[in-house]
């Protein structure tokens, strides 16, 4: 008769454990499984931002691909003497170059602290990191530099994209952001400093040098997606919308 | 004594039934383990080793979840897809990730990788890590969801970029254009020109 009740209690128990984690398991229904909406936010084939100039778009695409597989790449590869290091801080030193244009644009969507941040980022970088090769203030005090141009202010007050858009030499734009390259480049030191043909020698250099750098991500994307023009048109929406959005 | 016998086996059925009900190993974990397991075999393993691809394929094959991204890349459409559609929707999504990532990952071997912290709701998950390079920090967010007690990877959003939202995306343009049976066959095509690139990287390694 004990053995029995003993049974019987341990029987109780272990039910009892096994209907607590059940129980446990149940408190957090999983919800349900909705794919557009929840894991993967929103169906994009709806995307808010059109491409009524496609076709253009597309002719514009197909140029930039010619000239960056047979001029710039080329170039970009025989960069690739000069030591890494060098065109790293090279790449630093461009980039001083804009803090100007972050620290506007942070001012203007009232991040006063981004904004002194970046102004902290020019004095450090060009005076202790010499004229903006190293990075110092990163590197001492972790100032790190975030992204912030005309087009994110824009966005910032409610402008919307407009339409999707590939320029000429800088590849994939929208309306909105296209538009807000002039207000930026009034800011941008290079272009009041130097005469004309020297800032687009700087920039041209900016722009072989990033990609000397780079892992050959167009390459990749060109190399494995359907259709590149799509692929690029939604990751650039998509980055764009993201760095607006924070 | 035949009581006591049962009693026993009841126990360890119970038992049984407890201990496999304990928590998942957390999700940082687990992508940290992944990951740092592909790059040491991209280290180690020769690249024209032909165990390397399968080793790296099962060991992503573990980590991901392609039939819930293949779902997600096919967004509405998916409902509308018939169980043959399906089901060499996922065999080529599945191949064509892989070959991405596979290649993209190679290009980043020697860079350092931090691993950030992991956010956990409910049966989700997101794990924040940062590729250093010389020039730049690229951050890459894997986004997983608890399945059988297991954390899944169903995202890879590199740069504020969801890697499936934007699969969906351009497959969304295709299918209007060339319809399920369009879209699978450029997926085939494109599958086996990765496939050819792969075996000629492999034999200029050797």
């Amino acid at each position: 008769m004990k053995r029995m009740v003993v049974t019987l209690l341990l029987m109780m128990l272990c039910l009892m454990t096994v209907t607590a984690v059940v129980e446990a398991a149940d408190e957090q229904p999983a919800p349900p499984l909705d794919l557009y909406g929840d894991l993967y936010g929103g169906d994009v084939s709806d995307a808010p931002t059109g491409d009524p100039l496609e076709v253009v778009n597309r002719g514009v695409f197909w140029f930039n691909d010619k000239m960056y597989f047979y001029l710039l790449k080329p170039v970009a590869r025989g960069f690739r003497v000069v030591p890494e290091p060098a065109r790293v801080g090279l790449g630093n030193m461009l980039d001083n170059l804009k803090s100007p244009i972050r620290a506007v644009n942070s001012l203007l969507q009232l991040k006063f602290k981004q904004a002194g941040s970046e102004v902290g980022r020019l004095v450090v970088n060009t005076t202790l990191g010499i004229f903006g090769f190293y990075d110092a203030a990163d590197t001492i005090w972790s100032l790190k530099k975030k992204e912030e141009d005309f087009g994110q202010t824009l966005g910032y007050y409610g402008v919307e994209e407009g339409f999707y858009l590939v320029l000429p030499f800088f590849g994939a734009s929208t309306l909105r952001d296209g538009v807000s390259m002039i207000p930026d480049s009034f800011i941008d030191p290079v272009y009041w400093s130097v005469r004309q043909e020297v800032a687009l020698g700087i920039k041209g250099s900016d722009v072989v040098n990033r990609i000397s750098l780079d892992k050959d991500t167009y390459e990749s994307i060109v190399d494995e997606q359907l259709d590149p023009y799509l692929f690029i048109r939604d990751a650039y929406l998509q980055n764009r919308a993201a760095n607006v959005a924070d | 004594m035949k009581t006591f016998l049962y009693l026993i086996v009841f126990t360890l059925l119970c038992a049984g039934y407890v201990t496999a009900e304990t928590a998942p190993i957390s999700p940082r974990i687990e992508v940290q383990t992944t990951v740092d397991a592909i790059l040491d075999q991209l280290r180690t393993l020769p690249a024209d080793s032909p165990q390397r691809r399968e080793v790296i394929s099962g060991l992503i094959r573990e980590q991901f979840d392609f039939q819930l991204m293949s779902q997600g890349a096919l967004g509405r459409s998916w409902a509308s897809a018939n169980d043959l559609q399906r089901q060499k929707f996922i065999d080529l999504f599945t191949g064509l990730l892989e070959e991405t990532y596979l290649g993209r990952i190679q290009a980043y071997t020697n860079e350092k990788i931090s691993y950030g912290e992991e956010e956990i709701r409910q049966n989700r998950a997101v794990v924040d890590t940062v590729i250093h390079t010389a020039s730049a920090d690229i951050p890459i967010s894997y986004k997983l969801l608890l399945q059988n007690n297991d954390w899944q990877v169903y995202d890879v959003v590199i740069e504020k970029v969801s890697l499936i939202r934007n699969y969906r995306s351009s497959y969304a343009s295709i299918l209007r254009s060339k319809g399920m049976d369009g879209l699978l066959e450029e997926m085939k095509e494109k599958l086996d020109s990765l496939h050819q690139r792969a075996e000629v990287e492999q034999k200029d390694a050797a």
